[in-house]
């Protein structure tokens, strides 16, 4: 099953697309915040690259948050349109669990770190099992010193792995047994989005496009100020 | 061996036009044929969502948004009796609006344009309400003078022809739609105001009060030229709060009567200047006020009084609405051909004027 993957949830914005046979072709501008500018030209670039047509697609995959929400809903607008028009299933991927794939040969512990903005992060937490990693808790949003003492506590050997990890570094130095992964691993990308999604695919891990719920992790603004105004916090 | 041709004016532009309006707080898809037969036009609203804030929310617009977008599209096409495969264009609103609103409709006319392989368009708002009368009007002539009347925007432009506009005036505050709603929000009328003052104003009486006309005078030549066919609402606004604040026992209905025959009077008074100076034969209504109930009745009466003819949108097509952005699409898609897919969105767009 050819897969195409889009992934916009974090400062860049990309696209891939591939099957059993590995991913294809791939696309990805890593600058700025004009994803919905790069996105309709990468789609297109990809297709050709790929020597595809659109209608030979059989999924979708979409990175669904946690990110920066204007860059994660171009993303998941044009995805779920596709999807929409080309009468595919898709498939939903978390960019947390997108940051930890390219790290899962590690035998440590690998925590995703994205970068939340306002002095807060995106974070999750996996475990090698055989075949792969598994998520072991589900995303939250903490600041870097929750992080810090959390791992303080557990003191095991773990690997950080994010742009949210790379932006605190120094709250992370001084603990012992914590490695951060490199700049090149910073971001969700296209390419691990469409060899997960392929895997999903073979266990039919498929929403509808109408079903496709983002993940935010937080509320707007306003609804946490009116719910702490009508004292329903 | 085939050769690269220009599309533009050489291949004829199909007729069927999806549309996609996501600039502010309505989700909306429509399918219109040749900019004048509206095969569909499906709105959702958000106005529930935001009624609690008072105003829209762009966070919330923006995530609802995106929770719309496919069934509404959807529908648009059933409602159209269509598959994507049959239409020629797909066009979306980029701008003027919320940045995090209109890049959903721009992402997804992108991606089903490239899906079906269709010209994709991007269309400016304000020139889609521009659009809205002649949506039920095709053969509406130019020149002609339009009365742009929005929560956001309120303006005199003469368009002159499809694509050429010449700006007559606009408001140096705040846009009529708002003095509506701020003033309603000090009345507790609820939100959004312009309706709710357009019911009570019925059971009030409108000379009871005598508001400000701003900027009108008795011989529109004693006002500078660059004021004559401008706007001004915020001074009114200011002194129908001052008066509430001085005589809080004033009956409700007859200060909104009041208020709303200020502002009516000074947006068909600038209107019929600008009907005179420009000399055109028609003249038309277009905006979410134009849906205003009042507002209607006096543009008619000033059209009959100045001898030229009145297009008004129905009050569907006045507030935002899909259908005039493909109509808007289509023309457009004549004169200069396909937008480009690195077309972002612009929340500060302005109507591209000749000078
Ligand atoms: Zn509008």
């Amino acid at each position: 099953m050819l897969i195409l993957g889009i992934e916009s949830a974090s400062g860049q914005v990309g696209c891939a697309v591939g099957g059993h046979e590995g991913v294809l072709a791939s696309a990805h501008a890593g600058r700025g915040r004009r994803h919905a500018e790069a996105l309709g030209p990468q789609i297109d670039f990809v297709r050709r690259q790929a020597g595809i047509e659109l209608s030979e697609l059989g999924a979708i995959a979409v990175d669904v948050g946690p990110g920066l929400y204007t860059g994660l809903r171009v993303g998941i607008a044009a995805a779920v349109s596709m999807a929409y028009a080309l009468r595919v299933p898709m498939i939903g991927v978390s960019s947390l669990d997108l940051l930890a794939f390219p790290a899962r040969w590690t035998s440590r512990l690998i925590i995703s770190a994205l970068d939340a903005r306002r002095g807060e992060l995106f974070v999750a937490m996996f475990r090698r099992v055989p075949g792969g990693i598994q998520r072991v808790a589900d995303p939250r949003v903490c600041t870097p010193a929750d992080l810090v003492a959390d791992l303080e506590v557990d003191e095991e050997r773990t690997l950080l792995v994010g742009d949210g990890a790379l932006r605190y570094a120094d709250s992370f130095s001084g603990l012992r047994g914590i490695e951060l992964a490199e700049q090149g691993l910073a971001n969700p990308s296209a390419r691990a989005l469409v060899q997960l999604a392929h895997a999903r695919a073979m266990r039919e891990e498929f929403v509808q496009p109408w079903d496709l719920e983002p993940v935010y992790l937080r509320k707007p603004d306003a609804e946490i100020n009116w719910a702490t105004r009508e004292g329903r916090a | 061996m085939s050769q690269t041709r220009s599309t533009v004016g050489v291949t004829p532009v199909g007729d069927l036009v999806l549309a996609i309006e996501t600039s502010c707080d309505e989700t909306a898809a429509a399918v219109v044929d040749r900019a004048r037969v509206v095969r569909s036009s499906v709105v959702s609203s958000q106005v529930d969502q935001h009624a609690r804030f008072g105003g829209v929310v762009p966070e919330i617009a923006g995530r609802a948004h995106v929770e719309r977008l496919v069934p509404v599209v959807a529908e648009a096409l059933v409602e159209a009796g269509l598959s994507g495969h049959e239409l020629d264009a797909v066009a979306a609103t980029c701008g003027p609006g919320l940045i995090g609103s209109l890049l959903v409709g721009v992402s997804s006319a992108k991606a089903l344009s490239l899906v079906w392989d269709v010209p994709f368009v991007a269309v400016n708002h304000l020139e889609a309400h521009l659009y809205a009368a002649l949506l039920e009007e095709p053969d509406l002539e130019l020149p002609m003078v339009v009365l742009l009347v929005s929560g956001g925007h309120t303006m005199l432009v003469l368009m002159e022809e499809h694509g050429r506009y010449r700006l007559l005036g606009s408001t140096l505050d705040d846009a009529a739609g708002e003095a509506f709603d701020k003033v309603a929000r000090f009345l507790g009328l609820g939100y959004p105001g312009g309706p709710a003052v357009d019911a009570l104003a019925v059971e009030g009486d409108s000379s009871a009060f005598a508001y400000p006309r701003p900027l009108v005078r008795e011989n529109p030549a004693t006002l500078p030229e660059d004021r004559r066919f401008a706007f001004s609402f915020s001074g009114l606004k200011t002194a129908v709060l001052n008066h509430l604040r001085a005589d809080p026992d004033a009956a409700t209905a007859d200060v909104v009567a009041s208020f709303q025959e200020a502002v009516v009077d000074t947006l068909v008074t600038k209107a019929r200047w600008a009907v005179e100076a420009t000399g055109v034969g028609s003249v038309c209504l277009g905006g979410g006020v134009a849906a205003n109930s009042r507002l209607r009745e006096r543009f008619l009466d000033m059209a009959d009084g100045a001898g030229v003819r009145a297009f008004l949108p129905p009050p569907s097509m006045c507030t935002d609405n899909a259908a005039m952005v493909a109509a808007a699409a289509w023309w457009q898609l004549q004169r200069e051909g396909p937008s480009p897919l690195d077309t972002g969105a612009d929340p500060n767009l302005g109507l591209r004027l000749v000078p």
